[in-house]
């Protein structure tokens, strides 16, 4: 038996000389698949009776299910044949696309398992985009694919003016030049990021917002109002718990379906939901005054209220 | 079922704010696209608008899919939110779905489907005027994958400690011989 980590914050056990001793049994239990398999495989070709684009199916089923044992198989047989998996790169061996989360508290167990990102108007929680990445790449990886599915939310509206994504914040993770770079090419500031661990600036001066401006090279396509209003909803982390702390209620904390699909079916459910209860919020105008303070200065509409009030006696 | 679910009622709030048209839609768009149906023969299919609701009831309530679809039998703000409009007597009909449904359900669902309900959500909610994308915040949290295989080596030591446990009460119990004949037999 191995331990991980220090004991005072948990067990982390391994019964290695068990795992070898089920992968063994399981191995044997498997043998005949994959001649079986192929021979599956050739019934399929020299079947006549099936249309071809259920052949096409079929086949493709299988190949899928031979490839999943092929994987199966081979993390199985480096279990039984005791070889070292590499440190920090694998952490199930069933299961290469859960990764350890890197950053974490020093001689502790890792933290593991899936590290979903979103992208969410900081005034109510509505959450635009979702996204649950293979693996746990580093932060600023999530920026602009998280963008792209934003975008493709806006193509999507029909009403109202074309709308622009203005400004994006995060917290120091973000900060990567690479990303600032390619923000400011799609014309979207990112006074928002912080470079450093002082708190953003909420009232710019005119001398900060020339040179927000100046720096990020977006002196025609962004104006001062919209730099204020970026400055404004920059990085707040108890607004971003909230949002966080109302998916997590929702049980997005720990992922019960299997593997990355099963991870990004229920983030996206979750997300849904959320978004739906959010909404029922905003309708009956249940904000916080950093939001009716927000809402007010991008000039969203309050919503229709045409209900009549109920005779009280 | 619209007058007997009140219009406070929290879950006919929460399901009033989907595009459900646009969402059923676009799941049957794709449904269609990746399984083809074979045969018209057979069973009417649980309509996907049921499946869909119940799926995102099942985590705006913090459910399990057997809960849900128990709810779905006997709970009118259950059936507002999936789309039945009148109560239907005969178990047999729409309103009836069993858990492994709701699962066949689910495995269709993809990650391209998923991203393209979420656009359809938020574009519902931009031309209501309800949210603006101008300024974003992005952040990422740590989730648990909390799947556990059936060969687990924690599973199996547990099953392995748990009949050791048993088979040594039970033999201590043999040892101990027959009962005493004092105490009380039971009924």
């Amino acid at each position: 038996m191995r331990g991980f980590g220090r004991r005072c914050r948990g067990q982390g056990r391994v019964f290695v000389t068990l795992v070898r001793q089920t992968a063994q049994q399981l191995l044997a239990l498997g043998e005949p698949i994959k001649t079986l398999g192929f021979k599956a495989q050739e019934h399929l070709e020299h079947t006549v009776t099936l249309g071809e684009a259920q052949r096409q199916r079929l086949t493709l089923a299988l190949t899928t299910a031979m490839s999943h044992h092929a994987h199966i198989r081979q993390q199985s047989t480096r279990l039984t044949h005791g070889k070292k998996l590499r440190h920090c790169k694998l952490v199930n061996a069933y299961d290469p696309t859960i990764a350890p989360i890197l950053k974490g508290k020093s001689h502790c167990p890792a933290q593991f398992g899936r590290k979903p990102g979103i992208a969410s108007e900081p005034a109510t929680g509505f959450i635009f985009a979702t996204l649950v990445p293979t693996g746990n790449p580093s932060e600023p990886s999530y920026v602009l694919p998280l963008l792209d599915k934003v975008q493709r939310a806006i193509e999507r509206s029909q009403t109202g003016p074309q709308r622009q994504i203005h400004s994006v914040a995060g917290d120091l993770g973000l900060n990567d030049a690479v990303v600032r770079q390619a923000l400011h090419a799609r014309g979207i500031l990112t006074v928002g990021i912080p470079k450093t661990v002082e708190p953003i600036k909420t009232n710019p001066s005119a001398q900060d917002v020339f040179d927000i401006l100046t720096e990020a090279g977006l002196h025609r396509k962004r104006t001062p109002y919209q730099v204020h209003l970026a400055c404004a909803s920059g990085y707040s982390r108890p607004v971003v718990e909230s949002h966080i702390a109302s998916v997590l209620a929702r049980g997005a904390g720990h992922v019960r379906y299997k593997g990355l699909e099963g991870a990004v079916l229920q983030q996206g459910m979750i997300v849904l939901a959320h978004n739906g209860a959010v909404m029922v919020r905003i309708r009956q105008q249940q904000w916080s005054k950093r939001a009716q303070k927000f809402r007010r200065l991008l000039g969203l509409k309050l919503p229709k209220v045409n209900e009549i009030n109920s005779p009280k006696n | 079922m619209t007058d007997f679910v009140p219009k406070t009622h929290p879950i006919r709030q929460w399901a009033d704010t989907f595009p459900w048209v646009a969402l059923v839609s676009a799941i049957e768009q794709s449904f269609d696209t990746r399984f083809p149906k074979k045969s018209l023969r057979g069973r009417r299919p649980v309509p996907l608008r049921v499946l869909f609701a119940l799926e995102l009831l099942k985590h705006e309530l913090g459910a399990s899919d057997e809960d849900i679809c128990h709810r779905l039998r006997t709970d009118f703000a259950v059936m507002y939110a999936c789309g039945l409009r009148e109560y239907q007597v005969n178990p047999a009909q729409a309103h009836f779905v069993l858990p492994e449904t709701l699962c066949e359900f689910r495995g269709r669902l993809d990650a391209a489907l998923m991203d393209e309900l979420l656009a359809i959500q938020a574009a519902a909610a931009m031309d209501e005027g309800l949210v603006s994308p101008s300024h974003l915040v992005i952040d990422t949290f740590p989730s648990e994958q909390g799947s556990q295989r059936v060969t687990d080596a924690t599973t199996l030591y547990k099953a392995q400690k748990k009949r050791s446990r048993s088979s040594t009460t039970s033999r201590s119990r043999a040892t101990a011989g027959p009962p005493n004949s004092k105490t009380k037999p039971k009924a």
